[in-house]
């Protein structure tokens, strides 16, 4: 199994105490998030700041600033669709920075692709397309090539690129979960070498907060299978990382097996295998989800 | 090699509810296959359509051509009820209890109650009782009612997700069959069946409304998630999806512009009569298409023509 890279979500606007911090510019509360992100291993800090149109490049440069301070080991992935904030961050950051992201769009792929060569950083290729979201395996394929062509125009390496082929949420697009495994299949095929990512927590939007893990859970084992490279999660899901590190090789297996079409004995197992496979089943689609999915 | 037709396999079949009592009491359900394929499997339960009656006379708020076979009785429950079932040949009764609407008369859950039961003793046909689904106020109103006609096994709804405790345990005390209704969304309607289930309720007391659009206003919604719902009870095995479904389609079709308009105002649409039927017709054969068991409908020729074509495809 190939190292896979985990880039921690929680340092985000959206959460109510570190929206306010970033407010505020009051460093604390954000250094110590990044501490105990740093604890738990993570290879990258996401930094998500939002669309921030106003003073985005000035709260960009002071987070990674700060940040960088109390962690200069670990990398930064810059999140914002404020393409001046991207590049006031990449600036002062120090090391190879993630720019989070850049979509499948002539204006956007023009606009932020020249700074991915300037500041020698990777890049995340959102295949978001001038379409919005594609359909199925096939459009992420399209996208894939759209983003491709442009990289080759501005010099990028496929290395320096990691796709998102976007996840959606279980409870209302199941298939498009399945398209993302499909697309995960032919990536290499595509893009010889490059990295792959995903926002896996968008998995399991809208199903009540104490049931989101195990799906979150259990399809990066599924999409991990596939040479899914890293994903952009909650730093402190330790058995996400136990599962993504390998350490527990009988939950893939019962994982594995229902993607196969195996028959499995679901009332045989430990609850805590019966959770996964439920739940894989759901996902692959032979059962069909509801809250209490895994209650029946 | 000779040609073989391909078979689609079942590996599940809808489960049997039945409503009402006496020699008139209808089970519904039981397919094995998809709606009227009979040559993969059987249907030994054909839909059913029932017809629908309003607790207070429906006035300008029904068009025209839907309120004139009924106008002497509008206003008279009872007598309504009677006669879609004498005349008409209706196979159960839908009576709408339009008046507790909170947003309208608000009549009390004890006067709503006794019409209910009053309707009841009056036919020998099942009885469907609606509410207005305000979620609230049809916990009261369904609660009374279920205590009140105790031992008829009316079919009683919408059951909703923010009032299926209340209803629910009122159905299990006085044994009646609930109508499970969710968003248009087979994953929710689901879910509202493992939640009863959880309260006790029994597969046997449960049909669902996946809530139904109307010709032209989102019928290709309800369509297409009553498909969903048999391919997963059918073919995946999907208990707890696989009961009958039920469609209240009489309102959804007659509320709309090309309905209400008189000749009048567009002669260009053709006759308002023709036109409304036809709409109603339409809408309830698609539904019995894609898995309707019993539809709750307006016109009597529309009804007519409805079982007309369950006679033709089911045998």
């Amino acid at each position: 199994m190939s190292k896979f890279y985990r880039i921690g979500e929680n340092l985000n606007v959206v959460t109510k105490v570190y929206g306010q911090a970033m407010k505020e510019r009051n460093p604390k509360p954000l250094q110590e998030l990044a501490l105990k992100e740093a604890e738990k291993k993570v290879d990258y800090i996401d930094i998500n700041i939002g669309p921030a149109r106003k003073g985005g490049e000035e709260l960009m440069e002071w987070i990674v600033k700060i940040i960088q301070e109390v962690v200069p080991d670990i990398p930064l992935a810059l999140d914002s669709s404020n393409i001046a904030a991207i590049e006031a961050g990449l600036k002062v950051h120090k090391g190879k920075a993630i720019i989070n992201s850049i979509m499948a769009r002539p204006e956007r792929m023009d606009g932020m692709m020249p700074l991915v060569r300037k500041y020698d950083a990777y890049m995340i290729g959102l295949l978001w397309g001038p379409e919005g979201m594609p359909r199925d395996e096939h459009e992420r394929g399209m996208l894939t090539a759209e983003i491709l062509a442009k990289a080759a125009e501005y010099n990028i390496a496929n290395e320096d690129i990691w796709f998102d082929p976007i996840i959606a949420p279980l409870n209302i697009q199941q298939n498009q979960l399945m398209a993302d495994l499909e697309y995960m299949k032919m990536l290499q095929d595509m893009a010889p070498g490059a990295l792959s990512t995903c926002g896996l927590s968008n998995a399991s939007n809208g199903v009540p907060d104490e049931l989101r893990p195990i799906i979150n859970r259990t399809y990066v084992v599924m999409i991990q299978r596939y040479g899914m490279a890293s994903a952009i999660v909650d730093a402190f899901d330790d058995e996400l990382w136990d599962l993504v590190d390998g350490k527990k090789p009988e939950v893939n297996k019962v994982i594995f097996d229902i993607m196969d079409g195996k028959s499995v004995d679901i009332p045989s197992m430990s609850k805590e295998l019966q959770a996964y496979a439920k739940t894989a089943r759901v996902i692959m689609g032979q059962v069909l989800f509801s809250d209490s999915w895994l209650e029946i | 090699m000779a040609f073989e037709i391909p078979k689609q396999i079942y590996s599940g079949a809808i489960k049997t509810v039945s409503i009402g009592k006496g020699d008139k009491a209808i089970t519904l359900g039981g397919e094995t296959s998809y709606p009227f394929y009979v040559f993969e499997g059987v249907m030994p339960n054909k839909p059913r359509v029932a017809m629908e009656v309003w607790d207070k006379n429906p006035g300008e708020d029904w068009a025209a051509p839907a309120l004139e076979p009924v106008k002497d009785v509008a206003g008279d429950p009872v007598a309504w009820a009677q006669k879609c079932v004498k005349e008409f040949g209706a196979e159960a009764v839908a009576l709408i209890l339009v008046s507790t609407d909170p947003n309208g008369d608000n009549a009390s859950p004890e006067a709503a109650a006794a019409t209910a039961k009053k309707v009841a003793e009056a036919i020998d046909v099942p009885l469907i009782v609606y509410g207005t689904s305000n979620m609230e106020k049809d916990a009261e109103v369904l609660k009374a009612v279920a205590e009140a006609c105790d031992g008829f096994n009316l079919i009683i709804g919408p059951v909703q997700d923010k009032n299926y405790k209340q209803i629910g345990a009122a159905a299990l005390a006085y044994k009646h069959t609930i109508v499970a209704n969710s968003p248009i969304d087979v994953n929710l309607a689901k879910q509202l069946n493992i939640l009863l289930g959880q309260l006790g309720v029994k597969d046997s007391q449960i049909l669902v409304d996946p809530t139904t659009g109307g010709l032209g206003y989102g019928l290709e919604y309800s369509y297409s998630v009553m498909e969903r719902d048999r391919m997963a009870a059918l073919t995946q095995e999907d208990d707890k999806l696989q009961l009958p479904i039920f469609n209240y389609l009489g309102q959804e079709v007659w509320k709309v512009k090309e309905c209400k308009q008189t000749n009048a105002e567009a002669p260009q649409l053709g006759d308002q009569t023709k036109r409304g039927i036809l709409m109603e017709a339409i809408t309830a054969v698609d539904l019995l298409l894609a898995g309707g068991d019993l539809l709750v409908m307006r016109h009597p020729e529309a009804v007519k023509m409805t079982k007309s074509i369950i006679q033709e495809l089911a045998g």
